[in-house]
């Protein structure tokens, strides 16, 4: 008979990662600013929070939340249908819909249960969602839990969710579920298209503008004001643990909809209502974002700045438009080995692997708080460590691929990689590196003897070539190892990593014979 | 004289074709990805008898940017379609910052093209070369160019029936069906021509070239391969000054131009790369180069064969064989054009080809609108027996 806990005491691919020192989750912050953290007694720079305006270091804001605990008590121990709806919470979702020019919201206490909250009880057994492959995770958790069938799109791309909208059941409900910005790679939806679809189809729009809100368009409210198609996005989402900083999601919508949201969603109807301090700091930020629309252009500035300098020094940052700024790396070890350098060198950003993302990368945002010196002294961290790891060449690259900002009113591309094709710094690629004796022969899936004869070609053909220069060359090696010690380092470390892991592997599948 | 006919595709006229959606595009980066890239080439034309497998290493030299000095000037993007995972086509966008400065367009180049005869690929790939290229504001395309007109180019659109010589484009019949439905038009033809060289050039002909070497008071000598450096140099400025005023011409860079040298330099015959000089300065020049293609055939792309040098061997065997040539290019200086010292070129050519004992050889490529040059070729006996294209589409 299986354990059920079997597969967690055989599972140890963290484990591995703390031994190589690569592990880089659940980091304990014992203090913090905003933009600056305390992690084991080290002052880093804070590069991966989403508090894009530095609203959840406010004062006005830290006070409000205080000040409605102190009259509404730390819980509502209830959920929304019964005894969770306090005066905030009722003020929250008419102020939310009011600034969102929507009929109704409501609002739910995480991001993630609206998003499994509305798909499940909104997709039934007629209905067909089509969503784009890279969506959050809460959104596929939503879809999973929903009754109707899902079709899911190749990440923007138009054609593809054409051919899938033309296929389907034209009696059946549609509904296109997309991120109005996506979180990790920093590109947006291509509204002005989907809109298009949407009509042509008589498909329903909904948008997660979790990371949309507080960032794009005039006035902040998302994906749909800045493409100029507020009206055309049937049902737009909402976290608060962004730029409302707080905690807590909303939908809104036709009043309608919401109206059957409230009663048959289960995580507003099965859980416990946002705590009143929530609400409350909530509240604040809303005022504080239609106040003040400096700080929006604050963090444009910033990003702007930081994304232009990082591409200068040749990192691939493709396909970010908004001030989410992934820096490409493409391997996990090499990846994980950067941002351990990164930590140490003073910096806080997030290492992203597969299967969160097609290609490996260390995510970056910062909020309108940080200073310039701040911004300063994380490039010079980025330089530093991009050449030490051999990500960056030592020499800037005289050209680059010019950064796009999705600021207001610049609303004609939606990525800075179009039509599905990457952009990249020029220096690095398209076409970089020579066939490596190395790379041939770890060619997983080709026979041996095959990689064998493949890496005799090579050192034949370099051997018949050898000119001069290479002669040289072969002199500097010395000293260019002692340059590329690190990046040799990380390369031995994954390699035996991954030898552990596929050791382990084998015993396991032994065992189980 | 046989005029072969120039097949017009139906296909060029109209139907559009669209991307297929399970065909994936992906931007080739690694040296792996690009080893595929490289193989793809194989897996296409295997079929093919008259095809000459190149080097693949050499292949693999010519698209490292460290090693090409073609990247130093140009930015060029590889995309790979697959379908389910397979390898299905190729493309490469170039940006040759060169040649549009030097033309003061905005162009693209694409090239390297291969693919399953299935327009939906064709589609596929056209939209990553096209898209790649709007993004650097480039306005048109133009094409195929391998990378430019300085190393292969055209497609093959007559004359299927016999190997390419050395240095040419050869190609699947089916694709200028594919350009053409996927809506590129004929820009240029280019032609090559074909003649024996067991008989002397044409009397009338060869009495003419001996009357203008005599009135321009000619020198003809074959290029001194002992002075490789200083030639090179001389060479250099007379290619780039005669070859100016062409169509699709782009100067050699001096980096380019000295690799080319060096890579020629393994296999030129001596004797057969002429320098006309007048009054000691050298005014024309002429290179002609044993048709490699026949030795490469035998080796399939690779110098090993489980870590022996089999396929070595065999092109030190093979080279030895050739007997084909080809005049790869005729250059003669802006004041001196016109006067016929290309035709006294030309005889001196097939005078000692002759000699040298080759069989025959190959005059390639000329543009389709150079008549007075296609003219006197064809009056020395040449024959018109491959038409290779170039196409070119509107970047919208
Ligand atoms: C796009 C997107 N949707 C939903 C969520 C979930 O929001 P919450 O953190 O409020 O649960 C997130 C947060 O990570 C997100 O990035």
């Amino acid at each position: 008979m299986a354990d059920i806990f079997e597969k967690c005491v055989n599972w140890k691919d963290a484990d591995l990662a703390k031994l190589a020192g690569h592990y880089a989750y659940y980091r304990v912050i014992q203090e913090t600013d905003g933009t600056e953290v305390l992690i084991d007694g080290k002052r880093v720079i804070m590069a991966c929070s989403n508090n894009y305006l530095g609203l959840a270091n406010d004062p006005r804001v830290k006070e409000a939340a205080a000040e409605a605990s102190r009259k509404w008590g730390a819980s509502t121990c209830g959920s929304r249908v019964l005894n969770g709806t306090t005066e905030l919470h009722d003020e929250l979702d008419h102020k939310l819909a009011e600034y969102l020019g929507r009929e109704a919201a409501v609002t739910y206490s995480t991001g993630f249960g609206t998003n499994v909250g509305v798909l499940s009880s909104l997709i039934l057994r007629k209905d067909t969602i089509f969503a784009d492959r890279m969506v959050h995770a809460s959104l596929v958790e939503g879809i999973q839990a929903a009754l109707g069938d899902c079709k899911r799109f190749r990440h923007n791309n138009m054609d593809d969710l054409e051919r899938l909208l033309a296929s389907a059941d034209p009696e059946s409900g549609k509904l296109i579920v997309v991120d109005g910005m996506y979180s990790m790679e920093g590109d947006l939806a291509n509204l002005p298209k989907i809109v298009e679809l949407k009509e042509k189809y008589g498909a329903r729009l909904f948008v997660d503008d979790a990371h949309g809100f507080g960032v794009l368009g005039e006035g902040g409210r998302g994906s749909g004001e800045h493409f100029g198609l507020h009206d055309q996005v049937d049902l737009q989402m909402l976290t608060f643990s962004k730029s409302l900083a707080s905690i807590g999601g909303c939908i809104a919508g036709p009043k309608e909809v919401i109206n059957w949201l409230k009663h048959k969603s289960r995580p507003l109807v099965f859980s416990a209502s946002m705590t009143p301090g929530a609400a409350a700091a909530a509240l604040k930020s809303l005022e504080i974002i239609k106040a003040e629309p400096e700080r929006r252009a604050r963090l444009w500035d910033i990003s702007e700045r930081f994304h232009r300098e990082l591409r200068g020094m040749g990192f691939d940052t493709s396909p970010s438009v908004t001030p989410v700024v992934p820096v490409v790396i493409g391997d996990q070890t090499l990846c994980l080995a950067f941002w351990r350098r990164l930590t140490d060198a003073g910096m806080f950003a997030s290492p992203v692997v597969k299967p969160a993302v097609e290609k490996e990368l260390v995510r970056t945002v910062y909020t309108a708080t940080h200073t310039d010196a701040q911004i300063d002294r994380s490039l010079e961290i980025f330089q530093r460590c991009g050449r030490e790891m051999g990500i960056i060449p030592y020499k800037r690259p005289s050209t680059r691929v010019e950064v796009k900002m999705a600021r207001p009113g610049c609303n004609g591309f939606y990525s800075s990689a179009e039509d599905g094709i990457t952009a990249i710094s020029v220096e690095r690629s398209p076409v970089k590196g020579s066939l490596g004796v190395g790379e041939v022969l770890q060619q997983a899936g080709r026979p041996l003897g095959e990689r064998i004869s493949d890496a005799m070609e090579i050192v034949t053909w370099r051997a018949l070539n050898a000119g001069p220069e290479d002669v040289k060359r072969l002199a500097e090696l010395p000293s260019t190892l002692w340059q590329q010690r690190r990046r040799l380092r990380t390369k031995l470390m994954g390699a035996g990593v991954k030898l552990l892991q596929r050791r382990q592997a084998g015993a396991r599948s032994a065992e189980r014979e | 004289m046989v005029q072969p006919v120039v097949t017009e595709h139906p296909a060029a006229a109209g139907q559009s074709a669209r991307p297929d959606p399970e065909v994936e595009v992906v931007s080739v980066q690694s040296g792996l990805e690009k080893d595929a890239f490289i193989r793809l080439q194989w897996q296409i034309n295997k079929g093919d008898r008259n095809w000459v497998p190149p080097l693949l290493m050499e292949r693999h030299e010519f698209l490292d940017p460290a090693k090409n000095p073609f990247f130093k000037h140009s930015e060029v993007g590889l995309y790979l379609a697959r379908r389910g995972g397979e390898p299905v086509g190729r493309i490469a966008a170039v940006n040759d910052r060169n040649f549009n400065a030097f033309h003061g367009s905005k162009a693209a180049y694409f090239g390297l093209y291969e693919s399953v005869n299935d327009p939906g690929v064709a589609a596929a790939l056209f939209n990553a070369a096209k898209a790649w290229a709007r993004w650097r504001g480039l306005d048109s395309m133009i094409g195929p160019m391998n990378l430019s007109t300085n190393y292969d180019c055209g497609l093959l659109v007559d004359g299927f029936d016999t190997p390419p010589y050395l240095l040419m484009p050869h190609n699947p019949y089916y694709y200028a069906d594919l350009f053409g439905a996927c809506g590129l038009k004929k820009s240029k033809d280019l032609y090559a021509f074909e003649r024996t060289a067991a008989e002397p050039p044409p009397e009338k002909f060869a009495s003419i070239a001996e009357k203008v070497r005599k009135r321009e008071g000619l020198l003809v000598r074959p290029v001194n391969l002992k002075d490789f450096e200083g030639e090179v140099t001389r060479l250099k400025a007379v290619y780039n000054a005669a070859w100016e005023k062409n169509w699709g011409f782009v100067p050699m860079t001096d980096a380019e131009f000295d690799k080319l040298a060096r890579d020629l330099k393994q296999i030129v015959a001596p004797g057969l790369c002429l320098v006309a000089e007048a009054h000691g300065e050298p005014v024309a020049f002429s290179l002609t180069v044993p048709d490699f293609n026949q030795a490469l055939k035998h080796v399939d792309g690779r110098l090993t064969t489980f870590g022996l040098p089999l396929g070595l061997a065999k092109l030190v065997y093979y080279s030895r064989k050739i007997d084909r040539v080809r005049l790869m290019a005729l250059g003669v200086i802006e004041r001196y054009r016109k006067r016929g010292i290309d035709a006294v070129l030309v005889v001196e050519t097939i005078r000692r080809a002759q000699e040298l004992g080759y069989r025959g050889g190959e005059i390639s490529w000329t543009l389709e609108d150079n008549h007075l040059i296609n003219r006197a070729i064809e009056a020395c006996g040449c024959v018109r027996h491959k038409t290779y294209r170039i196409f070119e589409t509107p970047v919208e």
